[in-house]
């Protein structure tokens, strides 16, 4: 019961700074709606994705996964700052502990995916024309791909030190998983070692859950696109309440605990 | 079984090969104001950290309240607030929900939370700003709220450290009454850091810590004891002859050196040691004041502290 309050705490707290940063939520958006409405428009004359749509109908997929990956990741990187201003140290000398504090932070920026994923998927009469149901199970494939970007963004901030990495996790990790995935172009036209990192990639399983529910035709079925999710997530849980609890690394700082 | 808020025996943490704390020894007790003080690397820091479950001990076992600070660290958790030296509340959030979110953290449910955050408000003076971010308060106002944060789950032991760094004579008068009030109402033990060390004054007891040991304790009355009623701090090249006079005459207690000068304890032979201090030249600021733990302080960590024969 504590462990919930504790959750539903960080998560209140989360959110009220999101709403009060509208510019990062906006500036989340407008990275996938650049890409729906300026890259798509050029492309949509050369490209031929060779799903029988159009080029714009093909990334849509990608560009709600896009906004989710982008959304959820960073605001769970952005534990980094909490650690940098003492809050993460507030918040692991708690009673709750870290594994709770990794949860609260989880579901938070699974929120913040979630609503970005949202927002671009409401933006889908633009682009196709999609059922009732096939909006719904949408709705479910970003909220997968945002808890399981928002992991992924937990197992980033568990080591890093300061948030000038920030941009270089964006361009180093995000992009890249971004690229190298069916998200923007299909895999299937990708160099064999490229297509087989494409293959674990989970940014591919998102975009084909996506594709899915949209009716697009996928390599995988969702439940094998579940399932690799579903493993990727729990090793990264894992790997991230590992590297975050033993040993208080994460708060002791020696070179700053200067007396 | 222990149930002393502080039991921490021969306590230690290295830092790869620096050895930040050493053999600290140190009970609390229920109620007790207690107050670490040295220089910054003496270690206080790092007592605190050990102390609060954050750290672990290289060397040493600590219990707060009787659970062990590496094996029982959750239960010690439950009974702890901390105030850490950087103030750590988030500026984009009210005062209000600062508290909350703290208040979230210790597993207070909405309607305790709603008492403690109300309670806590009132009684730092904070009630006007509750409902301003914190990013617009003066930091003096940030490190009331702070405080206020770290008792919402009424924790039986409080550690400070270095609360009042920063701090205006306004809002440390403050902080010192609510602690006490806090004391008083609650029984709560209070372990704070300071590099103010007339503020430890007060404390039922004091460490001094330097180059991460403990250097002397006890009550600030009984370590200031030594130094009798009246010291004097002469500054000036004439001092090393005013020393050795008051020496040979016998007028001198404790004389420990500082910046600059000297300070020696005059006791009973005081009217006699200023009359002297009067004739000897070269002596460019003499001020006759009572002691304190500073003077304590310098005695403990200067390795040359003479002792005088006589008072």
């Amino acid at each position: 019961m504590m462990a919930l309050y504790a959750i539903a705490g960080i998560v209140r707290r989360d959110l009220r700074r999101a709403a009060r940063q509208p510019s990062r939520l906006i500036g989340g958006l407008a990275r996938p709606f650049a890409w729906l409405l300026l890259v798509a428009s050029g492309y949509n004359a050369i490209a031929n994705p060779g799903t029988g749509g159009t080029y714009r109908a093909f990334v849509f997929p990608g560009v709600i996964i896009m906004a989710c990956l982008f959304g959820s990741a960073l605001t769970a990187v952005s534990t980094v700052y909490d650690r940098e201003f003492g809050m993460l140290r507030l918040m692991l000398a708690s009673p709750a502990g870290a594994a709770v504090v990794l949860a609260g932070r989880a579901v938070s920026a699974t929120a913040v995916g979630l609503l970005q994923g949202l927002v671009v998927l409401a933006a889908a009469p633009l682009v196709m024309h999609i059922t009732l149901r096939q909006a719904l199970l949408a709705a479910l494939a970003i909220l997968v791909a945002s808890l399981v970007s928002a992991l992924l963004g937990l197992l980033v901030a568990a080591r890093l030190r300061s948030v000038e990495n920030f941009a270089g996790i964006i361009n180093v990790l995000l992009f890249p998983m971004m690229f190298i995935s069916g998200a923007l172009y299909p895999a299937g036209g990708l160099p064999p070692l490229l297509r087989w990192i494409a293959r674990v990639n989970p940014v591919t399983h998102m975009v084909e859950l996506v594709r899915s529910a949209l009716g697009q035709p996928t390599d995988l079925t969702p439940a094998a696109n579940l399932l690799a999710l579903g493993v990727f997530a729990l090793v990264t849980f894992l790997l991230a309440s590992i590297l975050f609890d033993p040993e208080q690394r994460f708060t002791g700082r020696p070179a700053r605990s200067h007396s | 079984m222990s149930t002393a808020a502080v039991a921490a025996d021969e306590l230690g943490r290295d830092y790869g090969s620096t050895r930040a704390l050493d053999g600290l020894t140190l009970r609390v007790e229920a109620g007790e104001l207690v107050g670490l003080l040295g220089p910054n690397g003496a270690g206080k820091t790092t007592a605190m950290l050990l102390l609060a479950t954050l750290l672990r001990p290289s060397r040493g076992h600590a219990a707060v309240f009787g659970q062990d600070v590496v094996r029982a660290r959750r239960a010690a958790r439950r009974r702890l607030g901390l105030v850490f030296q950087e103030p750590t509340v988030d500026p984009f959030l009210t005062v209000r929900e600062n508290l909350d979110f703290a208040a979230a953290l210790s597993g207070l449910d909405r309607r305790s939370a709603r008492d403690a955050i109300a309670l806590a408000l009132q009684r730092m003076g904070l009630a006007a700003f509750a409902d301003r971010r914190a990013r617009e308060l003066s930091g003096g106002w940030r490190r009331l709220a702070d405080i206020a944060r770290a008792t919402l789950h009424a924790p039986s032991l409080l550690i400070l450290d270095e609360p009042t760094v920063g701090l205006d004579p306004e809002h440390r008068a403050a902080l010192w009454h609510f602690l006490d009030a806090l004391r008083r109402e609650q029984g709560t033990a209070v372990l704070f850091s300071t590099h103010y060390l007339a503020e430890a004054e007060g404390a039922d007891a004091v460490v001094l810590l330097s180059g991460g040991k403990v250097v002397d304790r006890g009550s600030p009355a009984a370590l200031m004891q030594p130094f009798g009623s009246s010291l004097l701090e002469v500054e000036g090249p004439g001092v090393p002859a005013l020393v050795t006079a008051l020496q040979e005459r016998s007028l001198a207690g404790m004389i420990v050196r500082a910046p600059g000068g000297c300070r020696v304890a005059l006791g009973a032979h005081r009217d006699q040691a200023l009359e002297l201090a009067g004739t000897v030249p070269g002596i460019t600021r003499a001020l006759l004041r009572q002691p304190s733990l500073e003077d304590v302080y310098f005695a403990r960590t200067d390795a040359s502290a003479l002792r005088g024969q006589s008072s």
